[in-house]
């Protein structure tokens, strides 16, 4: 309870110093660099593998069910669109990123740079949390947007091969399927997470105990519950989104 | 280049590590109340976590489903497809993602830090071995607790489903069960848990070796947790694929020679 006391606290002001802080274009760039460029390779190589185990189940199912394939293409694109692109990019983040920033914050904290940053009268929260955030929000947009393109990319290539449909036809069924709102969804859906990530694990950074054994645990405890809000959101928008 | 270099170093320890893991349980087994031991505090620290995302997992998977096929008047399949693709695909690697950030970046950080405060090194030097004495009960309860969650989490996810069904689809629940049979067959059920056993062992490997290779103190300790959730998640999504493929292969021979 003290702990969720704790974090609204910490969204609360970091909302409020956001209003009022200078833009520290620096300092943003670099947190971006982190957390999109670093981060690039490695989603983009899970969700390529993604998208061909995508591709094989739903031919598997679609076989089952209705005893052909040929809309397998819409609906692995709507679901990549939908839900594998965004989700996969959140939680790879989740580890990469977020587990990063509760160590680092941790760490700081831990070695009382924090209480040394307010002794000069800078606002922890301004100086460490305002700039990880903006920098994941626009990170994991963007992520998200590029995971899913390749994602797709990947299912084109494996429906070609394993199912024989040019990148034709997987275009053209998909578009019977997918309209823009679909991608905005997935964007959206990313920068949702992207919020939740830097947050969730400079709250457990703050909170940090000493030593190493305290650094162990809060990056634990921020994976997990970064991890666990973001399927939990996952859920939410998808459910509201599909009244729109 | 180098980083590459890196990556096939990273493999290739790992790999050592889980042969001289192996080993060691020939020649020297650990005790079993250890094993016991650990499979009980893990199962019972992940519990609640893992419960709850398989019920959003299943939860979200109902939805999705529902919007595919409520446009070609196809909901009363939903209950089958939407646990078929759960239980095979999305189910296991959704949870093995959350269990790799709970029970490894917990065992890595616990054996990072026993690293760094250098309680491994004491223990050799009571004459005893780490490996029996530490790594091997860890590893053996992450397996058993790992397996055992995933597959708890896969049961929530049918439960979540069924839920979202009712609520969202308008499919009363027994007919979201009956058409479960129809469509989940056994090879289907075989494969997740299989896929369930594969990951928890590939989640065992990574945070131990990542925990046990831990090197220069606080910091050290927090690098370590957040390579080894990483590297799970790769090796699980590459795993994922391959037994996915794997699968494919064997189901088809097996059908062809039935």
């Amino acid at each position: 309870m003290k702990q969720l006391r704790h974090f609204f606290d910490l969204v609360a002001r970091t909302l409020f110093v956001l209003s009022s802080t200078p833009f520290r274009m620096k300092e943003f760039s670099r947190q971006l660099y982190f957390v999109a460029n670093g981060s690039l390779p490695i989603v983009l190589f899970c969700v390529g593998f993604a998208a061909i185990v995508t591709i094989l189940e739903a031919s598997f199912h679609m076989k089952l069910v209705i005893q052909n394939d040929s809309m397998v293409p819409g609906f692995a694109a709507l679901l990549i669109l939908r839900e594998l692109g965004p989700v996969v990019t959140a939680l790879l983040l989740t580890s990469r990123v977020g587990a990063g920033f509760t160590a680092e914050v941790g760490l700081m904290k831990t070695t009382e740079q924090i209480d040394a940053l307010r002794m000069l009268g800078i606002d922890p929260v301004q100086y460490l949390v305002v700039p990880r955030l903006i920098a994941t929000i626009v990170g994991t947009f963007l992520l998200a947007l590029l995971a899913s393109m390749t994602c797709l990319l990947g299912a084109m290539f494996v429906t070609d091969i394993h199912l024989g449909y040019s990148p034709a036809m997987f275009l053209s069924s998909m578009r019977v399927f997918v309209d823009f709102q679909d991608l905005l969804l997935a964007g959206l859906k990313g920068a949702v997470f992207g919020a939740v990530i830097p947050l969730v694990s400079c709250h457990f950074g703050f909170l940090c105990e000493e030593g190493a054994e305290g650094v162990g645990k809060a990056t634990t405890q921020s994976v997990v519950v970064s991890s666990v809000s973001i399927i939990v959101l996952d859920f939410i928008l998808s459910y509201v989104f599909s009244y729109v | 280049m180098s980083r590459i270099f890196f990556i096939f170093d990273e493999i290739g320890g790992a790999l050592l590590f889980l042969k001289e893991i192996l080993g060691g349980l020939v020649r020297r087994p650990c005790r079993w109340k250890d094993v016991v031991d650990q499979t009980w505090s893990v199962t019972l620290q992940s519990l609640p976590t893992t419960a709850m995302a398989g019920f959003f997992v299943g939860a979200i998977m109902a939805v999705q489903f529902t919007l595919q096929l409520r446009d070609f008047g196809a909901l009363g399949y939903l209950g089958g497809l939407a646990t078929s693709g759960t239980i095979r695909e999305i189910g296991p690697l959704l949870i093995a993602f959350m269990l790799s950030g709970k029970v490894g970046a917990f065992t890595s950080a616990e054996l990072g830090t026993m690293k760094v405060t250098e309680q491994i090194d004491a223990i050799r030097c009571l004459g005893a071995d780490p490996f029996q004495e530490i790594i091997q009960p860890r590893f053996l309860g992450i397996i058993i607790s790992s397996s055992l969650l995933l597959g708890l989490g896969l049961l929530m996810s049918i439960g979540g489903g069924m839920f979202l069904g009712g609520i969202f689809a308008g499919v009363t629940s027994e007919e979201y069960l009956r058409h479960i049979p129809t469509i989940l067959a056994w090879p289907s059920v075989v494969l997740g848990f299989f896929k369930c056993l594969l990951f928890a062992l590939i989640l065992a490997t990574i945070c131990t070796y990542k925990g046990y290779m831990t090197i220069g103190g606080a910091r050290g300790v927090g690098r370590s947790v957040v390579e080894t959730a990483v590297s799970t998640m790769v090796a699980i999504v590459v795993m994922d694929w391959v037994a996915s493929f794997l699968a494919e292969i064997v189901f088809t021979l097996v059908r062809e020679t039935l």
